[in-house]
């Protein structure tokens, strides 16, 4: 099956500063994947170099099998949602449907109109006076009525007050399962994620730190735990590895990753980890001056 | 596409169409002005032996609104630019919609070759229509001045307007798409084409041919319409009857070919005799000027030129923001 995304040391400079350094990433279909990491960590970049807006500096990126925005059959197919849902203010939301119906071949009007009937939005309402839940939705129904085989949200929900979040995830996830779409989406919000997609992306630092289906990533990994510097990167057994590891007032846990099962003998007990504390370790691991194979010193008093 | 072109240009589009409407509506009723005082004129003075008093006054008198239309016609392209032109790409940028119209499913080179087209079809056409209808109306004026080849005339008449349009316009949208603010790019745009027409006016449109030199005995009245003769012999404003483009002119030469200004003659006719004399006195002394000038005849080879120059300019205009939207745009 072709991956819906396919990045092949893909690099992205503006100017001097590097947003994106060699990344390699292969997304399979019909997955909602999450895209999270700290603000300027790059997840803008890689969705904006995904639907072609921005070409890469170095590397190649691949989307359903080929070169984004390449030609208007390739446009048709990916439905992009931007960051801060732009619409356009002096245009009316019928008039919007309108612009998708004469710029899209496979629009599909009666998902539009029932989707706009369905949030609640009145067709002759000019687009600059809808409030930031609303364009959301405007901008999200536009995105899918073009019936794309994937969908990309930027920080979709990002701006938006706890209640138009909800509704517009639950749209969100509804609308993809509809059309049987792929989706991915962007947000460094966990909680969303954790909601609505069921494979994750952690970028930091312009690099790709961990990528997988999340109930894998939640079965291979590892939180140990034992007293306070009572536990060493030496002590891991063979094949286990060290993701990250937190010290608090009385224990010392270290989240690892392994592929054959948990790794219950030795001075700790094991727990899973959660989401978050598995995308916090990733997270900072990439903020720390650390190579895989060095080993940890442990702090000494 | 269009339909999306036209709805996001409408308000603009309507300001614009709808001040051309009522200028046309003004140089229909001037057009048919100037045209029956021209034949009451010529069918007044054909019974006298000279035309030249009354044709004169008739030109005078018209020659007020012929010349602010003029300037009108030259300031339009300019606006055009920066109203039409520069909004055109950099509006978009500005508010973001980029992203989301180009995530529709027609590639960036089709959405931009629509509102090129759209807009700069408009934006010449409007801009045509006025000079079509000054060239027509302005006519039996120019006839009588034979002026049509000084620099703001010439501007605004006949083919050259099309071409100013459409190149203020392309430079507009392609700023605009440069510096990705609407602002800016409306000021660069101004002044960008402000520069470029005064410098073509004045150092390029006399050199599309070679200009010829010839010298040209000043008659009294001659002498009386000059905008200016200078204590040592120098002049300006000369008006060659046949309505040559005179393009430089010498200081005042006697029969064999000396300047005059420095004589106590010529000392004496500027001096001391009145300004109605003074034409008179001058002539007297059998006085002219070697001129360089552009012949009248070579009128629309210039207009050809001129047209063609700014024509390819706004091409390469429009060919560099192809290249540069599919390029480099964020």
């Amino acid at each position: 099956m072709t991956p819906v995304l396919e990045a092949v040391r893909l690099t992205k400079r503006y100017g001097r500063r590097l947003a994106l350094s060699d990344c390699h990433l292969s997304v399979p279909p019909g997955r909602v994947v999450g895209l999270v990491g700290p603000n300027g960590a790059g997840k803008s970049t890689l969705l904006n170099l995904a639907c072609g807006l921005i070409q890469p500096t170095s590397g190649a990126i691949r989307v359903l099998g080929a070169q984004p925005a390449a030609d208007p059959a390739h446009l048709a197919k990916v439905g992009f949602v931007a960051q801060d849902t732009p619409v356009y203010a002096d245009l009316s939301v019928a008039e919007h449907l309108r612009l998708g119906r004469s710029l899209n071949p496979a629009w599909d009007d009666a998902l539009a109109q029932r989707w706009i009937a369905r949030i609640g939005l009145d067709p002759g309402q000019r687009a600059g006076r809808l409030s930031g839940g609303q364009r959301a939705q405007l901008a999200l129904t536009l995105a899918a009525s073009k019936r794309p085989e994937l969908l990309i949200f930027d920080e979709p929900a990002a701006a938006l007050d706890p209640l138009s979040r909800s509704g517009f995830l639950d749209g969100l996830v509804e609308l993809v399962a509809d059309l049987g779409a792929s989706a991915i989406l962007s947000s460094h919000a966990l909680a969303d994620v954790e909601r609505v997609c069921d494979y994750l992306v952690v970028l930091a630092d312009s690099r790709i730190q961990v990528a997988g289906v999340i109930t894998e990533l939640l079965g291979n990994h590892f939180q140990l735990v034992a007293d306070r510097d009572g536990l060493t990167e030496a002590d891991l057994p063979a094949g286990v590895e060290l993701v990250g590891p937190t010290h608090g007032p009385s224990h010392s846990t270290m989240l690892v990753r392994t592929l054959c099962g948990a790794p219950v003998t030795g001075p700790w007990h094991v727990r899973p980890p959660d989401l978050e504390e598995l995308v916090l370790a990733y997270m900072t691991r990439s903020e720390r001056p650390w190579t895989g194979s060095a080993p940890m010193t442990p702090e000494v008093h | 596409m269009l339909w999306l072109t036209w709805r996001q240009f409408r308000s603009q589009a309507r300001i614009g169409l709808g001040a051309m409407l009522l200028l046309a509506l003004y140089l229909a009723w001037l057009d048919h002005q100037v045209h029956s005082g021209y034949s009451d004129t010529l069918g007044h003075c054909s019974g006298h032996n000279s035309c030249v008093g009354p044709l004169a006054a008739f030109a005078d008198h018209y020659s007020f609104p012929v010349d602010l239309l003029g300037y009108l016609l030259l300031a339009v392209p300019g606006v055009i630019g920066a109203f039409w032109g520069a909004p055109l790409i950099s509006r978009e940028l500005e508010a973001g919609t980029h992203r989301l119209v180009w995530n529709q499913s027609v590639t960036r080179r089709r959405w931009l070759a629509a509102k090129l087209g759209l807009v700069g079809l408009l934006s010449t056409g409007v801009t045509g229509c006025f000079s079509l209808l000054l060239t027509w109306a302005a006519g039996p004026v120019n006839t009588v001045l034979g002026n049509r080849f000084e620099p703001v005339v010439f501007g605004s008449r006949g083919l050259v307007p099309f071409a100013y349009a459409a190149f203020a316009f392309a430079l507009g949208a392609t700023l605009g798409l440069f510096l990705r603010r609407t602002v800016p790019a409306m000021g660069a745009t101004l002044v960008a084409f402000a520069v470029l027409q005064i410098l073509v006016a004045t150092a390029v449109r006399p050199h599309y041919e070679a200009p010829v030199r010839t010298s040209v005995t000043l008659t009294s009245e001659m002498i009386s319409n000059l905008s200016m003769i200078g204590t040592y012999g120098d002049i300006a404003g000369l008006h060659v009857p046949g309505g040559p483009w005179v393009v430089q002119t010498s200081p005042l030469l006697d029969a064999n070919g000396h300047e005059v200004g420095h004589g106590a003659w010529y000392q004496d006719c500027t001096n001391n005799k009145s300004l109605t004399e003074m034409p008179k006195c001058l002539a007297a002394g059998n006085i002219h000027v070697v001129i360089s000038e552009q012949p009248a005849d070579r009128y629309w080879t210039f207009q050809w030129i001129e047209a063609a120059i700014y024509t390819v300019l706004s091409v390469l205009l429009a060919a560099l923001s192809f290249w540069c939207i599919r390029r480099r745009l964020a």
